[in-house]
């Protein structure tokens, strides 16, 4: 509310004094457009365009050496709803970034809490929590994949030398266990981001506000959930909203960790689509999952549209 | 100071354009118009791939005045993603060294191997690559080199177990490799994970009168033979006889246990001794036997051919494709390659050479009787990519029936 | 610095504080330990022999230091991570001169297609490189830019744009507009004004869009790995599993490339893990 004042008046400032040294209308009218140009333009270019090309792509027909060979119609479309695989994979995808970003989000309220807190180190701490951003997806894809080796792998061995396990489980070998563990790489990776972004809202809460609570006689947990909480909401939905598109667009983890097998037991969308192009051999078919994908994004930047909405009421 | 901030953004611009620019001019020499100069991709066989083509693009080069190689070396894991991305994007390398032909063939990408290679060069390739490097009666591809599988057995165990043959039926396989369970071995290391399951279930499946076509060349994926095969399979894994999960598991895997002496049995090529043994025992006590048949009467070994495709590229470039082709599969050239590669010839004039090795030679002396995978019908890429995707898990969660139906329905799609 | 929860308790409680404090900073200490678990995992196994990789063991009997400098010989190792800076520091480049002009001035001024920019800054947020590779590809291929750095900055600072556009844009309003107005009345100009005053109170906002995009751009994967070709033009990312090959495992080299690749982020962070949180600060409450 106070913004929104503080900002039309500001633009009215502005607004008067170039005109009033310039005085030419016409370059008055353009000179947003100057300063928002060239980010419209990139995101043009290199975002947009490829929503075209792909749609583009999925009507196309593409021959296995990746030819293209004209029109499809709609006959990669109704190809890729005749997978089998499909129903699975897209269920699969939508469980995979529920589970990931929930989990992510509990975890990172309560490592947020922890590195608020004063505590001898606290510095050396934060800087460990970072590490897991600081490195590629990828990289620590490989590092998990590589402790979950059936023969040698560092869990299996911590596990039998604590007599948790009497033989070597394959962890990533059954859809089940593999999809737990990628979901846990998920979460892992997601945790620094998500838990600096609320430390930074609980930093915005004033002292003034606990002091309040105390006052009045609230215990930890009601003061948490009554008041740090709701004022955490902002955090919350950019951590959340952040987390959502990164894990529901994971290639490395899953690709590096199981290819989506056995099978397709462990794919997402994601993998599917790279599957369908680079093993069935078929580029106009993934064209159009990748199309799919699109759709399911943009289903959720409606959920998101709404819930911003949401918060400007809240603000 | 404004100043100063336009002149920081012109540097970073600077530095941004400028810099991709250069990386961009540096390498135009690529697929460009210059018909002395041509794009090779190899595949990354080991580390020593790169030296060799290195070494051989220079003497090309020094002995060709004037002809330049561009040489990109891609590994086998990338290789079909850029392959695509090559076709798509028409940058086509002039060569490229890969384990298809057939639907750069059908599409006209590539020439027929007439075109690009001296009639001598041509006429020494030894028949049985010749057949398989044909689309539709014309040879298109230039063999590259050949593998065959064979049954390695770890002859300590044997022993141990109380086994003096290796096996040569099937009934022998599970009841040896029961015998090496006993002894707290994994009896068949059986890779059925997505890196190569076409080769290892063709290894079974062919010596059980199945393979991928029937008789009038149909695909024939879900034959009852072929079924028979994978119930086999499946029993050696529900009755513990293998590793663990042959559904997720690749043969580096399986050979790294088997070098550890871990493993009793494990099917693989002649890359095996210096690819997987040597590097970790190479005091490691092992046989080499014929794949093992059902019923014992015929031993089929599987036969793998890689080959070297020459793209037109819009004709310019034939001139000195050929040269470098040419030089290529002169003898000693040649020679060298496998020699390093550990992989079997395809001319006539290099068989020789491996032959003395008695290691080499059984896998030489195996090639005539080899059975190859459909490599000149377009549609094996998909039905192989359909394969590796989804055959493992016959012998895990899924039925084999209903897998090789699966399988046989993406080939029949694709032609 | 403000006050927490635990802090409150505390002082609400007179209790043994020590027993606490000794509780929360083990606990703590056992959390940070857990986060760089892995990456020590990835260190010893970077210091094993290529013959005692495939062996439970879980330290190698020699430590074979010599790994991180053979790896420099194995493979081009600089070029690509020359590749790698190079890529992830113009991308961050282009994102800030692109962005920063943007986020400032909707930030500061109302005018006809500013609800329709900030909309587009959400929506595409939500856009990843990942589900658009095939279109990127295409695209790429049809301005001639594949296997070209300049596709890789492109695409990598279009896609951190609308982040770093959402975050500065928060930054920008919650500065007190004051601040600029009397620069403006020292006869100071619109551009001497942003960089003069707004831009020194708006560090934490400008790091936290750059350590997002370098970070972003530097560990990006797929896009890479689809659209360069050539080795010398390969980011760090594409260059460190090609260790593992379908015939070659050296595991030794790729994890010891990961460190090399990670080290710098993290020292990186270090120095900047102040203004990171202030600058998510302004962006979650905006």
């Amino acid at each position: 509310m106070q913004d929104t004042d503080v900002r039309t008046r500001g633009a009215r400032a502005t607004a008067r004094a170039p005109r009033a040294r310039t005085g030419r209308r016409l370059g008055q009218a353009l000179i947003p457009y100057v300063w928002i140009g060239p980010a419209t333009l990139l995101i043009a270019v290199v975002v947009l365009w490829p929503v075209v090309e792909m749609i583009r792509t999925s009507l196309q027909k593409i021959s296995s050496s990746g030819v293209t060979l004209g029109s499809n119609g709609t006959t990669n479309y109704s190809d890729l709803f005749d997978e089998g695989d499909l129903v699975h994979v897209v269920v699969r995808t939508l469980l995979w970034v529920a589970g990931v970003v929930i989990v992510t989000m509990v975890i990172s309220l309560a490592l947020a809490q922890l590195l608020n807190a004063r505590f001898p180190g606290r510095r050396v701490v934060r800087w460990a929590v970072i590490v897991p951003w600081a490195a590629s997806v990828l990289m620590t894809a490989l590092v998990w994949k590589w402790m979950l080796d059936n023969y040698f792998g560092v869990v299996n061995e911590v596990l039998l030398d604590l007599h948790v396990l009497h033989k070597p489980v394959n962890w990533l070998a059954h859809p089940d266990q593999a999809m737990l563990w990628m979901m846990w790489v998920a979460v892992f990776v997601s945790l620094p981001f998500a838990s600096f972004v609320i430390l930074a809202g609980l930093q915005t809460i004033p002292g003034e506000v606990y002091e309040a609570a105390r006052v009045d006689g609230s215990g930890t947990f009601r003061t948490y959930f009554r008041i740090t909480l709701p004022m955490l909401r902002p955090a919350l939905l950019i951590a959340a909203i952040i987390n959502v598109i990164n894990v529901f667009n994971s290639f490395p983890i899953i690709w590096a960790m199981t290819q989506g097998g056995p099978g397709h037991a462990t794919d997402t969308t994601t993998t599917f689509m790279y599957k369908i192009a680079f093993f069935d051999q078929n580029v106009g078919e993934s064209a159009a999952m990748a199309v799919v994908n699109f759709a399911l994004v943009l289903v959720m930047v409606l959920l998101y549209l709404r819930a911003s909405r949401w918060r400007e009421e809240v603000r | 100071m404004k100043r100063h901030l336009i002149g920081v953004i012109a540097a970073g611009l600077t530095v941004t354009l400028g810099m991709t620019g250069c990386s961009k001019g540096s390498s135009s020499g690529g697929g460009g118009g210059d018909s002395k100069t041509i794009k090779f991709v190899a595949a990354i066989y080991d580390d020593n791939t790169k030296g060799y083509w290195d070494g051989l693009i220079k003497d090309f080069e020094a002995a060709n005045k004037g002809y330049k190689v561009n040489l990109e070396m891609v590994d086998w894991t990338q290789m079909d993603a850029k392959v695509k991305t090559y076709v798509q994007t028409k940058q086509t390398p002039d060569i490229l060294n890969y384990n298809a032909f057939s639907d750069f063939a059908r599409d006209g990408l590539t020439y027929p191997a007439s075109e690009v290679v001296s009639p001598q060069v041509l006429s020494d390739f030894t028949p049985t690559f010749v057949d398989q490097t044909k689309y539709n009666g014309t040879q298109y591809a230039l063999p590259f080199i050949a593998s065959a599988r064979l049954l390695f057995f770890n002859k300590d165990l044997f022993k141990k177990a109380g086994i003096t043959n290796p096996p040569s039926t099937w009934a022998e396989v599970k009841s040896d490799a029961q015998k090496l369970k006993a002894k707290g071995a994994v009896g068949y290391g059986l890779p059925l994970g997505p890196e190569e399951s076409q080769a290892e279930f063709y290894s079974w499946a062919m010596n059980d009168g199945g393979g991928w076509v029937d008789s009038s060349g149909k695909w024939a994926i879900n034959q009852p033979a072929n079924v028979d095969t994978l119930n086999f399979l499946r029993d050696l894994t529900k009755s513990g006889l293998t590793q663990p999960n042959p559904e997720t598991t690749d043969r580096k895997t399986v050979f790294n246990q088997f070098a550890q002496g871990k493993v009793g049995m494990g099917i693989n090529g002649p890359f095996t001794r210096a690819g997987f043994i040597d590097p970790v025992n190479k005091n490691l006590n092992y046989g080499i036997a014929p794949l093992p048949s059902k019923d014992g009467s015929v031993h089929n070994t599987l036969g793998v051919v890689d080959v070297l495709n020459a793209f037109k590229n819009g004709g310019k470039n034939k001139d000195a494709v050929t040269k470098f082709l040419n030089y290529f599969y002169q003898q000693q050239n040649y020679a060298k390659f496998l020699k390093l590669e550990n992989f079997l010839p395809t001319t006539k004039s290099a068989g020789s050479a491996l032959s003395s090795d008695p290691y080499y030679k059984q896998f030489v002396d195996a090639l005539p009787q080899a059975k190859f995978a459909p490599t000149s019908n377009p549609a094996w890429s998909a039905v192989a990519g359909a394969v590796k995707q989804s055959m493992g898990t016959a012998v895990a969660s899924g039925d084999p029936k209903k897998v090789l139906d699966g399988i046989q329905k993406t080939a029949e799609k694709n032609g | 610095m403000t006050a927490t929860t635990v802090r409150t308790k505390a002082a609400a409680k007179p209790k043994p504080v020590s027993f606490r404090k000794v509780i929360l900073t083990g606990v703590a200490w056992l959390v940070g330990l857990a986060f760089v678990a892995p990456y020590l995992e990835m260190l010893v196994t970077a210091l094993k022999p290529e013959h005692e990789l495939m062996r439970s063991s879980y330290l190698p009997t020699k430590w074979e230091w010599s790994n991180f400098v053979d790896v420099w010989r194995a493979a081009p190792i600089w070029q690509n991570m020359k590749v790698s800076l190079l890529v992830a520091g113009a991308a961050t480049i282009v994102t800030l001169l692109c962005g920063l002009p943007a986020a400032y001035y909707t930030a500061r001024n109302r005018f006809r297609g500013r609800n329709a920019f900030l909309l587009l800054i959400l929506i595409t947020q939500m856009f990843a490189p990942t589900a658009l590779v095939i279109g990127i590809y295409r695209e790429m291929v049809a301005l001639n830019l594949t296997d070209t750095l300049l596709s890789l900055i492109l695409v990598n600072a279009a896609f951190n744009l609308p982040f770093c556009v959402w975050i500065l844009h928060g930054y920008f309003a919650s500065i007190p507009k004051e601040l600029e107005e009397a620069a403006f009345l020292d006869g100071a100009g619109r551009i001497k004004a942003l960089v003069r005053v707004t831009l020194p109170i708006s560090m934490p906002g400008v790091v936290t869009a750059v350590v997002y995009t370098f970070i972003g751009a530097w560990n990006e994967y797929i896009v890479a790995l689809t659209i360069t070709s050539s080795p010398n033009r390969q980011p760090l990312t594409v260059a460190i599993p090609s260790f593992v090959t379908q015939y070659q495992e050296h595991w030794q080299y790729l994890f010891a490339t990961s460190l090399i690749a990670i080290v710098p982020v993290v020292i990186l962070f270090v120095f900047i893990e102040r203004y990171l949180i202030g600058g998510l600060t302004a962006g979650s409450i905006k």
